[in-house]
């Protein structure tokens, strides 16, 4: 019942995510207006204490901040604070599934190291 | 818009020796969706009805603002419960019209929208003069819709009112419905049997199971305290220990439980080599209802 969502992350997350993305691409520059509860809840068909929660959440990171009677609005250095976030996430979101698959499959330490080394540099090269 | 608690406490219902509601206590907080789930048979109608006075219950009460709801009209004023319509009466077809259904909802409910109520006849394709009897299962469905949000009551109650539309026009349903919420803030209780696309429609979540209330909290709340933990069968055994674990399915070696448990034990699974994936509301009514039918 809601466009590009999906029913793998809770609902909230997933609107706090969307708007990260949408800040980092540049679809939502820094002191411009981000889409209200309201727009949210019925661009997506969900319920608007739903779509709250979302924006709350980026604002208690300090990514929104809120003018009162007004709406929402993405804070300077928002796409900083973002990649921040992010980067701290990496490492349990990425790096450790990464590692125990490696694991699973017998890599050694130094075969999987080679392989992000040679990840790199493709794409370095592209 | 000024709307009230509405509160059950003690509800005891039986049908001949058959008991449907037990000892039931309930709290509707102003302007949410709420959405009512539950298997067949399991008491939602009958709740619904007597939230709203149009049923009789055997003990217990019903209060609306602190005042009993039965035969009050100060708080029926505020409360519509939009029933499914039926295609036949006792005396054979039913022979009403729309319009007749519409007339009487304008008489009945006080804050009643002439003007909405013609717009979404226009919108469902909808002939006043049309008879009941004569409408498909989608349309009686579009009726009920109608007359639940034109009402415009504080406390709207709709009773499966997704069960006869196809999905586009549920989709339209559910759109209707949070444009409207957004507006009013007034109180809503949905029911349905299609609970995955209405999940991100309700604020909270009513789990009715076998006359007793299982649940009643906020939608995601409720679905982020369940998980599937899957993988080699004493892993996920060693994994599960302390987990409340709802069901189970092996195949050879591998094991999937759904479990319900805290953060800090979700967190100690991460470590271990399962796969832990996540519930979406119908694997959780599922896991917390089926009783062992769904196997």
């Amino acid at each position: 019942m809601h466009g590009t969502l999906n029913d793998q992350s809770l609902i909230y997350l997933q609107i706090a995510k969307m708007l990260e993305d949408d800040i980092l691409r540049g679809v939502y520059q820094e002191e411009e207006q981000v889409p209200s509860t309201n727009e949210l809840a019925r661009g997506y068909n969900i319920n608007p204490a739903t779509a709250a929660k979302g924006l709350n959440r980026l604002v208690a990171d300090g990514i929104l901040y809120k003018k009162r009677g007004i709406g929402m609005f993405v804070s300077r250095g928002a796409g900083e604070a973002v990649k921040q976030k992010r980067k701290a996430a990496f490492y349990d979101g990425y790096v450790k599934p990464l590692v125990k698959e490696g694991a699973s499959l017998e890599l050694t330490g130094e075969e999987l190291l080679a392989m992000v080394e040679r990840a790199i540099g493709e794409g370095e090269t592209t | 818009m000024m709307t009230g608690v509405l509160q059950a406490r003690g509800l005891c219902k039986s049908y001949k020796d058959k008991k449907v509601l037990h000892d039931l206590d309930l709290t509707i907080e102003p302007g949410k969706i709420y959405g009512l789930i539950g298997r067949n048979g399991a008491g939602k109608t009958t709740l619904l009805g007597i939230l709203t006075a149009q049923n009789t219950k055997d003990s217990g009460e019903v209060t609306y603002n602190d005042q009993g709801v039965w035969e009050n009209q100060q708080a029926l004023n505020d409360i519509c419960f939009s029933r499914e319509l039926q295609p036949t009466m006792f005396y054979g077809r039913n022979n009403l019209k729309i319009k007749h259904y519409l007339n009487s909802a304008a008489i009945y409910y006080p804050n009643w929208d002439k003007d909405y109520a013609q717009r979404l006849l226009e919108e469902f394709k909808l002939e006043p003069k049309k008879k009941i009897y004569q409408l498909s299962k989608g349309q009686l469905s579009m009726v009920t819709i109608t007359i639940a949000l034109a009402s415009r009551s504080p406390i709207t109650i709709l009773d499966e009112p997704a069960a006869g539309l196809d999905v586009v026009m549920r989709e339209r349903f559910y759109q209707l419905l949070l444009e409207d919420y957004a507006q009013t803030n007034r109180t809503f209780i949905v029911s349905t049997h299609i609970i995955e696309e209405a999940a991100s429609v309700f604020e909270q979540v009513i789990i009715l199971d076998e006359g007793r209330i299982l649940e009643n909290c906020p939608t995601e709340e409720l679905i982020d305290q369940f998980r599937y933990i899957s993988g080699r069968e004493d892993e996920v055994d060693r994994v599960c220990a302390g987990l409340e674990v709802l069901s189970v399915h092996q195949m050879g070696r591998h094991k999937t439980a759904a479990v319900r448990g805290g953060g800090v034990k979700l967190e100690q699974a991460r470590q271990a080599d399962v796969d832990i994936a996540p519930m979406n509301l119908q694997n959780v009514f599922v896991a917390l209802c089926s009783h062992g039918d769904a196997q």
